[in-house]
């Protein structure tokens, strides 16, 4: 036991003696955080608009009037010949074209039906559908504006009957995305960090020729490999400690379930990252490989989580695939605590389940790298 | 001059052909994002999980729940007796929304000006609670504008018209990104890893006291990394086009010539991180937070700049990818020319140069000090 708690030390004065690991430490939570947090979290917003009103009626000026009071667009051109909304696209300073035809105030008035052209820049697939929806909700809006204030009277001589939602959003009434994507940065940020430098960490002392001398010191391999592998997950779990201290505090994330718990789920998540460091290191022979290999890891296990990405909407073989993936199940676990403070009643699947894939890969790679140490 | 300058290339090249895994991931994993991209990826929200709880058990209440299913934006997981057996059914997360029909419905819509059903929706999910909660705003209205037919307007159609990318593929969208993302990645991060690993095993003195000028050994160290970042963007180029369908609509002259002053600037990045790191991981944690993660986040690769706060934006004006980024979707997916394009280009030629410029200097001091 003195002997691991020599070469966790060791470890600890390896990093504070690096001046630039001990500022990275503490700013690659937080940066990620802070810049993550607002490019993830932020609603398809201001989408660059150009409008061609060949209408010119109050009706088209109503319209418009909406069209440019919304945070989803941003009508920063009027044009007046329909022939040259497309230069706007070409040269990428709009994305939606919007065309008002001539005659949809008489249109709407005798109850006929009008089309309003858009012109939509389709390169980003989701804004452009995104985009479309709000136009498309804003000129609901409008309709249903219009004909709450005409059929008023008609209304009291109850020819006419509307249907209105009353909508009540629980758990995160403002619809924030912030708070369900946030704690997800937080899980990547775990995962990211303690496969990396479990990763690296050991093929840096073969590859700088510390390695060796480390074996030939009275001292056994598994004593070795646990003083490694604890100042990682110590690391680990600081660094989170730090993203969720700094989320709470910047972006204001709710934390409504039990944080202990919380802690004692992701100690178990992290034989799983630790693992995957582990045998990524096994199979290096060079820092640089070690990297590659753990982002290459990363990246789908990243993709295939459910962080981003919705995994109900994938095919169905890329859904079983997602079983396969640990973070899928820490990712729900983390946002279910979060927001809506799921307890253990409502997790103990997915934690057993992280149980499981943490043993499996710790034991297997601390076999694999035993064997690689000999 | 010339003999020292391939006597550093073929070291350089040993060392690439010595690390075959590397290598291997360097052309796999674009190849296995762009499969990823093509089959398993969508932001498509279809089938949301919702809950029925009709009070009022009647035709009419049965007809507006089957219409509502009849679209795939929903599916019926759970019918619930009453509001207690709400909660539950949140947290065991057996549904995303609730609607709720009250008892009375089927009199009331006959003979009240005006009906409710309530929606309680679980809004942890932001974005597939505001999806969800506007479908069935919109199909409300729909069914209202039915229930009232010839007596309100009639909808306003959306004909939307989808340029350059009519299928709203993100394929196409994503691959020129892809190509953004690795050639800085092999440029800026492999560039820097390699110099700062030869500073970190001692050997770059050895290098330094040989009789070589800084500028060739950085020419030297630097030129297989442009074959290689060219040769994958190519690899990329053809498997999205041939698999995939991605289409190259402008000049492919252009795009090459594009490629070449974004390696530019992304080689003068990997230069100016490895002139003022001392570690390997100290230049890999550079590398990401000043190459990788601006380029993945910041570029404009997936998620829109104009959604971005303001500082983050301005941000964006220095981040090179964004700049090949308008030039490589231009070319590729808008088909514009030059003419559309020549600012990035500007900009790149000066981002690069200006770096080098500050790290060749750098590296002068080293040697000299």
């Amino acid at each position: 036991m003195r002997r691991v708690l020599h070469i966790i030390r060791k470890e600890f004065i390896q990093i504070r003696r690096d001046r630039t690991m001990r500022a990275l430490i503490l700013l690659v939570p937080i940066i990620q955080i802070w810049v993550l947090g607002y490019v993830i979290s932020s609603e398809v917003k201001h989408v660059s608009t150009v409008i061609c009103d060949l209408d010119r009626t109050s009706t088209s000026r109503a319209l418009i009037e909406r069209l440019s009071h919304t945070v989803y667009l941003n009508v920063r051109y009027h044009e007046e010949r329909e022939s040259l909304v497309g230069e706007y696209l070409d040269a990428g300073r709009a994305m939606i074209a919007v065309v008002l035809p001539a005659g949809l105030e008489k249109n709407l008035q005798t109850l006929q039906p009008s089309r309003i052209q858009l012109l939509v820049d389709g390169q980003d697939a989701n804004t452009a559908n995104v985009a479309l929806g709000h136009i498309a909700g804003i000129l609901e809006a409008y309709l249903t504006d219009r004909v709450r204030s005409q059929s008023a009277a008609a209304l009291l001589s109850e020819e006419i009957h509307l249907l209105t939602p009353v909508v009540q959003v629980w758990y995160n009434p403002n619809l924030k995305l912030s708070d369900f994507m946030i704690p997800g940065i937080v899980v990547f940020l775990l995962t990211m960090i303690t496969t990396l430098v479990s990763a690296m960490g050991l093929v840096r002392e073969r590859e700088i020729g510390t390695l060796e001398q480390l074996l030939v010191a009275p001292i056994k391999k598994h004593e070795l490999l646990i003083g490694k592998i604890i100042p990682f997950a110590l690391l680990g779990l600081f660094e989170m400690g730090l993203a969720i201290g700094f989320a709470r505090l910047w972006y204001h994330i709710p934390i409504v379930g039990n944080l202990g718990l919380y802690l004692l789920l992701s100690i178990i998540f992290l034989f799983t990252t630790l693992g995957l460091g582990l045998l990524v290191s096994a199979f290096s022979h060079t820092q640089q490989q070690a990297m590659f290999m753990s982002w290459f890891i990363l990246i789908f296990v990243l993709l295939m989580s459910g962080f981003l990405f919705p995994i109900e909407n994938m095919p169905r073989l890329a859904q079983w695939l997602t079983y396969l993936n640990p973070m899928r199940y820490f990712i729900l676990i983390t946002r279910e605590l979060f927001i809506k403070g799921a307890g253990l009643r409502h997790l103990y699947i997915q934690g057993l389940i992280l149980c499981l894939f943490g043993a499996l890969i710790f034991t297997f790679s601390v076999l694999r790298f035993q064997k690689r140490l000999k | 001059m010339k003999p020292r300058i391939v006597a550093v290339l073929q070291k350089e090249f040993i060392h690439i052909w010595r690390d075959p895994y590397s290598l291997l991931i360097v052309f796999l994993f674009p190849m296995m994002m762009i499969l990823l991209y093509g089959y398993a990826i969508t932001f498509d929200i279809k089938y949301i999980p919702l809950a029925i709880l009709d009070q009022d058990r009647s035709p009419a209440s049965q007809q507006l729940v089957e219409k509502l299913t009849s679209s795939n934006y929903f599916r019926i997981t759970a019918r619930l007796q009453d509001r207690r057996a709400i909660e539950p059914g949140f947290l065991h997360r057996r549904m995303s929304a609730v609607l709720v029909i009250p008892p009375d419905f089927d009199r009331r819509l006959t003979s009240r000006p005006e009906t409710s059903v309530q929606l309680i929706m679980d809004g942890a999910n932001a974005n597939t609670a505001m999806i969800a909660m506007n479908y069935l705003k919109s199909f409300l209205t729909r069914t209202t504008l039915e229930l009232n037919q010839g007596l309100l307007a009639t909808p306003l159609e959306i004909e939307p018209r989808i340029w350059y990318n009519p299928d709203l593929k993100s394929t196409h969208f994503v691959v020129p990104g892809l190509i953004a993302i690795l050639m800085m990645m092999i440029c800026a991060m492999l560039t820097s890893l390699t110099i700062s690993r030869e500073r970190e095993t001692g050997t770059l003195e050895q290098i330094f006291v040989s009789p070589i000028r800084p500028v060739e050994i950085i020419i030297g160290k630097v030129a297989p990394y442009i074959l290689l970042a060219f040769l994958d963007a190519m690899a990329i180029l053809g498997f999205s086009h041939w698999v995939f369908g991605v289409p190259i609509r402008g000049s492919l002259a252009l795009l090459v010539f594009f490629m070449l002053i974004y390696i530019y600037a992304s080689l003068s990045l990997g230069v100016f991180i490895s002139s003022r790191t001392r570690t390997q991981q100290a230049a890999l944690f550079a590398a990401m937070l000043g190459t990788l993660l601006p380029s993945v986040l910041l570029s404009g690769f997936v998620f829109p700049i104009a959604s971005m706060p303001r500082v983050l934006q301005w941000v964006t004006y220095i981040v090179p990818a964004k700049y090949f980024l308008i030039q490589a979707r231009g070319v590729m997916l808008k088909g514009v020319g030059f003419d559309y394009l020549y600012l990035p280009t500007v900009f790149l030629l000066i981002f690069g140069t200006l770096l080098l410029a500050v790290s060749v200097k750098r590296f002068k001091t080293n040697l000299e000090g």
